[in-house]
C-alpha cells in the first residue's frame, strides 16, 4: 500500500514533469487559428522534440537533408536564394520552398493546398525521392537505435515507443508554433511605432491594389488564384488542378503570405522572380490572359514607378527580425544564425 | 459549506461511480463476438497472391498485392427500429497477411441480426484528423503525401496485357473530395435471407465473399490492356471504386467452431 502511494506520488510528478503547459499565444488582431493543438497538447518538451527533429539529418536518407536544409531560419524558413530547393542526390524539388510561419492558420498547405493537415505535411518531403528520400519504418528504426530519441519520446508522450504518429505530432508542435507577428507593420498596428510617409503611402497603395488577395493580418486570404503566370514548360505545374482534377482550377496557386517577403526570395511557386520589383512588373505588364485568370487581373494591376517605390517601402515593414533571430526556433545544437553560412550551396 | 477541494473530490468520486456504472453497462452490451472473414475469389477460385488468373475479358494476370480499408463494421438488426452502435475504427484488410482478413467484432448476444454493414474506404472526416495510428498509420503505405488522403484500395500485379514497364498494373484507388468520392456504405445480407442470433455460447462466423471478376467486369469495364494504372483521385478512381463494391457478393453464415 505504501509503495502504491509512492508510485502514485512519483507518477503524479512525472505527469507534471511531462506536461509543462506551453500556451500558444494568438497575436493581437489575428483570427482564431485552425490548428489548436487539439489531440496534441502543446508542451515545452513536445516543442523541443519537434525542433530537434526539424534540424536532424537523421530524418533523411543520406543524413544531409533535414527539414532545415530547405527551410532556413534567416530566410524566414524559406530556402535562401534558391528557385527550387535541392534534396537527395542533388535533385531539385518541384516547387519553391515557402517561408514557414503562421502555419497554424492554414487549413491547406503547399502551393496547391494538397496537404489537408499540418500534422501530415512532413510526410511529403520525408517520402519524396527528390527530397529526404526516406521510408517511415526506416526512420523509426534509426530513431529507436539512437541514444536520445527513445528517452525523449517517452518523456513527451508519457510511454515508451516511437511511431510515425508521434514523430508527426512532435514536428507539428514545432512548425505550428512558428509565429511571426512582430514586424514593423505589427508594431505600427499596436501603436508602438508610426509609419513614415513613404510607408504610409505604400500601405495605402497596398490596400487599394493588393489586399483583396493578400489580406491582412496574415497577408493572404488562402484562396487559389491564377495571377497570369505562364506555365513553365519543363515543370508543367498546373497548381490546384493537380489536387482537384477540375479544369476551373488550372494554374491556380494559393495566395502566399507577404510577411517576411523581403527574406523569402526568389518568388512565386517556381521561384521565377528574383526580386520584388520583378513581381510588381509582372502585375503591371506581364499578366498572361487565360480562361482561369483572376477576373480582377484581366488588365493587370497598374503600378507606376512611384507606386512601386512606395509599395517596396511598405513591404519592407513586413520583415520580422525578431522572428528570424528568435533562439526558440533556432537549431538547438547551433543557436541563431544571422546570415547564410559560407558553405551553403 | 464544504471546502472547494472537498467539493471537487466529491465530484471526482461521482464521476468515478458514473464511470464504473457506464463500464459495467458497456460490458453487458458487448458480451459476445462475431467473427467476420473476408474471402476473395477469382472466377470462383480462392485468391492466392502471385498466382495466374484470367479476368472475364480473357486477360491473364497475377496479383502481388491487394489491400483495402473497411471500417465502421457492425451487424444489422433485423428489426429496423434498432440501430447498431457503429464503432468508429477501420481495418486494413491485406491479403498478404491472412490475420488481417479476419475480424473479431464485439456484439450484443441475444439479438437477431440479418446482415453486416460497413464502410469501404476512409470518409472525409477521418481523412482530416492529422497524424493517425493503428490501421491508419501512414507507415502502412496507404497514404498519399502530396495530395493528402488515404488510398482506399491498393491492387498491384502484373499481366502480359499491361503496357506499363515490366507489365505491371497498379490500381491505387482513393479520393474523398467533391465528385471524386470513392467511399461507399455497404450493407450485405445473407444469400438466402437468413437471420442469425449470437449467444455467448453459440458463436457465428460470417464470411464476406468477394468476386474479383466484377472489379474488371463492372459498370465500367476495366481492361488491363487499356487501363493498366490508376494512381490518383479522379473520375477513373471513382469508377473503379464503384466496380470494387460490386465484388462484395454476399454473406455466408455458419456456426463458428
Ligand atoms: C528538399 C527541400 C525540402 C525539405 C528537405 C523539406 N521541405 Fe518543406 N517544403 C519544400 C518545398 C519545395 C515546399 C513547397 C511544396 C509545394 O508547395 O508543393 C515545402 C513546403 C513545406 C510546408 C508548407 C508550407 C505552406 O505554407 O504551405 C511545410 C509546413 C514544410 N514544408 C515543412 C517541412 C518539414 C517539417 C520538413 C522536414 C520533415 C520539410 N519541410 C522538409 C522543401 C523542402
Ligand atoms: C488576384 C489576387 C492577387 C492580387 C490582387 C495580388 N496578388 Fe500577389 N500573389 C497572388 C498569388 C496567387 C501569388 C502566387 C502566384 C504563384 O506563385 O503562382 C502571389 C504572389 C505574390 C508575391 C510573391 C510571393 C512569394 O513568396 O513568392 C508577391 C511579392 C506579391 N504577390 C505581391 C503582390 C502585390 C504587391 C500586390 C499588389 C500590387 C499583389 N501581390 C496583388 C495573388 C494576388
Amino acid at each position: 500500500m505504501k509503495s502504491l502511494a509512492a508510485i502514485t506520488f512519483i507518477g503524479f510528478f512525472c505527469v507534471i514533469w511531462t506536461n509543462i503547459p506551453f500556451p500558444f499565444p494568438v497575436p493581437e488582431g489575428f483570427p482564431s487559428p485552425i490548428y489548436k493543438f487539439q489531440n496534441n497538447p502543446r508542451t515545452r518538451e513536445g516543442f523541443e522534440l519537434g525542433r530537434k527533429l526539424f534540424y536532424d539529418g537523421l530524418l533523411s536518407k543520406d543524413g544531409n537533408f533535414p527539414c532545415s536544409s530547405c527551410h532556413q531560419q534567416f530566410a524566414a524558413f524559406a530556402t535562401y536564394e534558391h528557385r527550387l530547393s535541392h534534396g537527395f542526390n542533388d535533385q531539385f524539388s518541384f516547387r519553391n520552398a515557402p517561408g514557414l510561419f503562421n502555419l497554424a492558420w492554414k487549413k491547406e498547405l503547399d502551393w496547391d493546398g494538397g496537404i489537408n493537415h499540418i500534422e501530415v505535411q512532413p510526410l511529403a518531403p520525408l517520402l519524396d525521392p527528390h527530397e529526404m528520400a526516406e521510408d517511415l519504418n526506416h526512420v523509426i528504426s534509426k530513431m529507436k537505435k539512437d541514444k536520445t530519441y527513445p528517452v525523449l519520446f517517452n518523456r513527451v508522450f508519457g510511454s515508451p515507443g516511437i511511431s510515425s504518429q508521434r514523430i508527426l505530432k512532435a514536428l507539428a508542435q514545432f512548425t505550428a508554433s512558428l509565429v511571426s507577428a512582430d514586424s514593423r507593420y505589427d508594431k505600427m498596428k499596436r501603436g508602438e511605432v508610426h509609419f513614415n510617409q513613404y510607408e504610409l503611402k505604400g500601405y495605402e497603395i497596398f490596400q487599394q491594389k493588393c489586399s483583396r488577395c493578400h489580406q491582412e493580418p496574415l497577408f493572404t486570404d488562402f484562396s487559389y488564384r491564377n495571377t497570369g503566370l505562364e506555365v513553365d514548360s519543363t515543370l508543367k505545374d498546373f497548381g490546384r488542378m493537380r489536387i482537384t482534377g477540375r479544369k476551373e482550377d488550372s494554374i491556380k496557386f494559393q495566395v502566399p503570405s507577404l510577411r517576411n517577403v523581403f527574406l523569402t526570395y526568389p518568388y512565386a511557386h517556381d521561384g521565377r522572380f528574383v526580386t520584388i520589383s520583378e513581381v510588381l512588373e509582372h502585375y503591371n505588364s506581364g499578366v498572361v490572359q487565360g480562361p482561369t485568370l483572376d477576373s480582377g487581373l484581366r488588365k493587370g494591376i497598374s503600378i507606376s514607378s512611384d507606386d512601386r517605390f512606395y509599395l517596396i517601402y511598405f513591404l519592407e515593414t513586413l520583415t520580422d527580425s525578431s522572428f528570424i533571430k528568435n533562439p526558440l526556433y533556432a537549431d538547438p545544437a547551433m543557436g541563431v544564425r544571422n546570415e547564410a553560412p559560407a558553405h551553403l550551396h | 459549506m464544504p471546502s472547494p477541494m472537498l467539493q471537487r473530490l466529491k465530484g471526482f468520486s461521482y464521476s468515478l461511480i458514473l464511470l464504473f456504472v457506464l463500464g459495467s453497462f458497456q460490458k453487458k452490451e458487448m458480451d459476445s463476438t462475431l467473427s467476420i472473414q473476408f474471402r476473395a475469389y477469382v472466377h470462383g477460385v480462392p485468391l492466392e497472391l502471385n498466382k495466374k488468373y484470367q479476368n472475364p475479358f480473357g486477360e491473364t494476370f497475377e496479383i502481388t498485392r491487394f489491400r483495402f480499408y473497411a471500417g465502421k463494421l457492425a451487424p444489422v438488426y433485423t428489426n429496423a427500429n434498432f440501430k447498431s452502435k457503429i464503432p468508429s475504427h477501420y481495418h486494413l484488410i491485406d491479403f498478404s497477411d491472412s490475420a488481417t482478413t479476419r475480424i473479431e467484432l464485439p456484439v450484443t448476444a441475444g439479438i437477431i441480426y440479418n446482415g453486416i454493414q460497413f464502410q469501404m474506404g476512409i470518409d472525409s472526416a477521418d481523412q482530416n484528423r492529422g497524424a493517425q495510428s493503428g490501421a491508419l498509420d501512414p507507415a502502412k503505405g496507404m497514404f498519399w503525401t502530396w495530395n493528402s488522403g488515404y488510398i482506399n484500395i491498393k491492387m498491384e500485379g502484373n499481366s502480359p496485357f499491361s503496357t506499363q514497364p515490366a507489365h505491371i498494373f497498379e490500381y491505387h484507388i482513393g479520393g474523398y473530395r467533391n465528385n471524386y468520392n470513392t467511399v461507399w456504405q455497404i450493407k450485405l445480407y445473407s444469400t438466402n435471407d437468413q437471420s442469425f442470433m449470437i449467444s455467448k455460447e453459440k458463436k457465428i462466423l460470417i464470411e464476406i465473399g468477394m468476386d474479383l471478376d466484377y472489379l474488371f467486369d463492372g459498370p465500367t469495364p476495366i481492361h488491363i490492356r487499356e487501363i493498366p494504372s490508376c494512381m490518383k483521385p479522379g473520375e477513373l478512381a471513382r469508377k473503379i471504386s464503384e466496380n470494387f463494391i460490386g465484388t462484395f457478393t454476399g454473406l455466408t453464415i455458419s456456426p463458428n467452431p
